[in-house]
């Protein structure tokens, strides 16, 4: 599913939270899924901070200053673009 | 007016710490840890306001909206709207938010603050947000969100005062806004968060990220737990026997008192061999037990159990499970019940079912006596606590492994679910332990189980005492006197069913009163075979061990050879003998027949793995 509000050329740019690397920051640009509203309650929302911490089966990120472990199924349903360091 | 107290109602996300802050308000005994889902039905208290005004208040499990699926949530939901029989709607919300993660909290401020009913916002955890280089600012929140926000520290009681002046009734209802849907709530968090709480750009690596990096490595992470594991069970047969000795030498202090009081008689007897013995062989066990508690509950308010979920996601994957169901399951070998009723925090329902039905292999605290005192027959009493903590951990590893491969059969029989499931879990800071909580927490277990020790076990004991007297023969032998009486009757009636088992007629008796609760086992054994015994003398509870392990059938050979004490054991892994789970399990699985069918399947598949191991054991060691 295309999510809403994101440019075709700018949603090319942008990377799956699973296929992110580990120890930067992203923002989360777009959630989108057949788990996004789980997603969504838990604190993957859009235009928020997300730093990966870990890869693996469960990956975990911080998101707001909230350790989270979530599958890697799940992680692929988030899409976001590195912040600037 | 009505005459009943007005109800507050504590609401917000698992482990922000609403059982803390209950406690802290009401000063009372909610349990509290560190890991999401520690909360899943309602508790209720009451306090009182600086004001003298009484309010009642009611500790609702932990929801991330209040559109939440899962039974705990769903109690949550129901609650505010005032649909549960026993709870009236409450007049008052307390919204619980962590105040280092505003961003996620204020969404469901957001829809609270739409059912229009008064709020006060507990803003708690602001040290760690602080310490994490949060700027917080409550009054903006408060001119925000339209209500009272109060600053706390519910586990250090700092702010509760504030918080109650807080509660003054009547509340005025917040003006009614609607935000008409998710996005627009999550878009106005976003936008108070960034003006009541402002984050610093930069993250900073904290001491729970350096921690994790160890706890939860693959390969690191699991030696650690391994590591846990095992010292939690070392301890158990180490630590304890200083305590242990004290009840032991209280005991036989105690029967010296009796028997240099009483003349020689069946009432006398009734007390030394019948009550103080059965009894004290199961106190005796209470440190092994309160210890098990206390490492359960250091583990839970560190905040590791969420991390062992975690790393054993993996591996619950492979039979069917996921780390969701690894909580309950770990609950499970304190005790089964509360392990069977935090199953509601899977949002799966055949899952849940799954581990529902699973729980009882997890070996419980009331397993203990019997494993510690039939492991060390196994052993021979040669062996180092080291040794025995080791074959602990195996009795421990089989049941969990036995309830994985069954879990495995399950969950293949019941089909995938509608919805597909991920796993999702967060992971609390750690935090130093609440050594207030843990000891009130041991205590009541303690006393839990001094309870049980005093009223089921003790009338057990004494029905076994008479039963093994009664009716009483001319004969002065002792085996002719112990074959006249009830148990002797009973003994030869049922020793044709448990002697393929490896059990003489006693054993089988035992192992039959056992079945309203599996520690009476242990009393069981020390008044079962403790008629032939002449002497008066105060016994240890090695010498009731090693009595029990000179016993010899009539061809002389040991009763309790290698193939008997494990086929013992293998019986007490399996069976599930708790009146108190299968009820718990017939509700929370809505199904007596799902209860009745897990207790006769658990039963028949024990005495078979009994059967099996016997069988073979002799076999082999016969060869």
């Amino acid at each position: 599913m295309k999510p809403a509000r994101i440019p075709d050329l700018e949603l090319d740019s942008l990377t799956s939270l699973s296929k992110a690397r580990v120890g930067c920051d992203f923002q989360i640009r777009a959630v989108s899924g057949p788990g996004c509203d789980q997603l969504r309650k838990l604190g993957f929302c859009e235009s928020l901070q997300v730093r990966k911490l870990a890869h693996g089966r469960n990956l975990i990120c911080s998101v707001c200053g909230t350790r989270l472990a979530v599958s890697r199924q799940l992680a692929e349903q988030v899409l976001v673009s590195p912040v600037a360091a | 007016m009505t005459d009943r107290s007005e109800l507050v109602a504590l609401v917000g996300h698992p482990n922000v710490g609403k059982s803390t802050l209950f406690n802290a308000l009401t000063g009372g005994r909610a349990k509290v840890g560190n890991y999401p889902g520690i909360t899943v039905d309602f508790q209720q208290g009451s306090f009182r306001t600086p004001h003298g005004r009484r309010l009642e208040l009611v500790d609702l499990p932990g929801c991330l909206s209040l559109d939440g699926d899962s039974p705990d949530q769903e109690v949550t939901r129901r609650a505010i709207h005032g649909e549960i029989e026993q709870l009236p709607a409450p007049d008052l919300v307390i919204a619980v938010v962590d105040a280092s993660s505003l961003e996620r909290h204020l969404p469901l401020v957001i829809e609270l603050l739409e059912l229009g009913k008064p709020l006060v916002v507990a803003l708690n955890r602001v040290d760690l947000a602080e310490r994490d280089g949060l700027r917080l600012e409550p009054d903006k929140l408060s001119e925000e969100l339209g209500v009272p926000v109060v600053p706390l520290r519910a586990d250090a009681g700092k702010g509760i005062v504030e918080l109650k002046q807080s509660l003054r009734t009547p509340l005025p209802a917040p003006s009614q806004r609607d935000w008409s849907d998710t996005a627009a709530r999550r878009d106005t968090a976003h936008r108070i968060a960034a003006v009541a709480a402002r984050r610093a750009t930069a993250h900073h690596e904290t001491t729970s990220d350096r921690l994790d990096r160890v706890l939860l490595h693959p390969v690191l992470g699991w030696l650690v737990f391994l590591a846990i594991m095992f010292v939690l069970f070392w301890s158990i047969f180490s630590f304890a026997s200083v305590p242990m000795g004290w009840i032991e030498a209280g005991q036989e202090w105690l029967v010296g008192v009796v028997e240099g009081a009483m003349a020689e008689g069946d009432l006398r007897d009734l007390l030394t061999s019948g009550i103080i013995e059965g009894v004290g062989a199961v106190v005796i066990f209470l440190p092994q037990i309160l210890m098990l508690f206390f490492f359960i509950g250091l583990l839970e308010s560190t905040g590791y159990m969420a991390r062992a979920a975690y790393l054993m996601d993996g591996f619950m994957a492979r039979v069917g499970l996921s780390g969701k169901a690894f909580l309950p399951l770990l609950s499970s070998y304190a005790c089964a019940i509360p392990g069977v009723m935090a199953t509601r925090t899977i949002p799966s329902a055949k899952e849940r079912l799954v581990t529902i039905f699973v729980a009882p292999w997890m070996s419980c605290s009331a397993r203990l006596p019997v494993y510690l005192l039939l492991i060390p027959m196994l052993l021979g009493g040669r062996e180092s606590t080291a040794v025995q903590s080791l074959v602990m951990l195996g009795v421990y590893a089989l049941g969990t492994l036995t309830a994985f491969f069954v879990a495995r059969l399950l969950r293949g029989r019941l089909g995938p679910d509608e919805v597909e499931q991920h796993f999702m879990l967060e992971l609390p800071s750690y935090q130093a332990p609440q050594w207030g909580y843990i000891l009130r927490h041991v205590l009541d277990r303690g006393a839990a189980f001094l309870r049980k020790a005093g009223t089921v076990i003790l009338g057990i004991v004494i029905l076994l005492w008479a039963a093994q007297t009664y009716p009483k023969s001319d004969s002065d032998d002792p085996a002719e006197q112990l074959s006249h009486t009830v148990v002797g009757r009973v003994s030869d009636a049922i020793e044709p069913v448990v002697r393929p088992l490896g059990f003489d007629g006693r054993t089988g008796t035992a192992v039959i009163t056992s079945f309203a609760a599996r520690e009476v086992f242990v009393g069981s054994m020390a008044v079962l075979f403790s008629v032939d015994e002449s002497d008066d003398e105060a016994e240890t509870r090695d010498r009731i061990r090693e009595r029990i392990a000179a016993e010899t059938w009539p061809d002389g050979s040991p009763m309790f050879d290698i193939p008997a004490v494990l086929s013992l054991l293998v019986f007490y892994i399996y069976a599930l003998q708790c009146l108190p789970t299968t009820a718990v399990v017939a509700r929370e699985a809505g199904s007596w027949k799902w209860a009745i069918g897990q207790f006769v399947f658990m039963s028949l598949f024990a005495a078979l793995a009994s059967l099996v191991v016997y069988q073979v054991g002799s076999l082999i060691a016969g060869s």
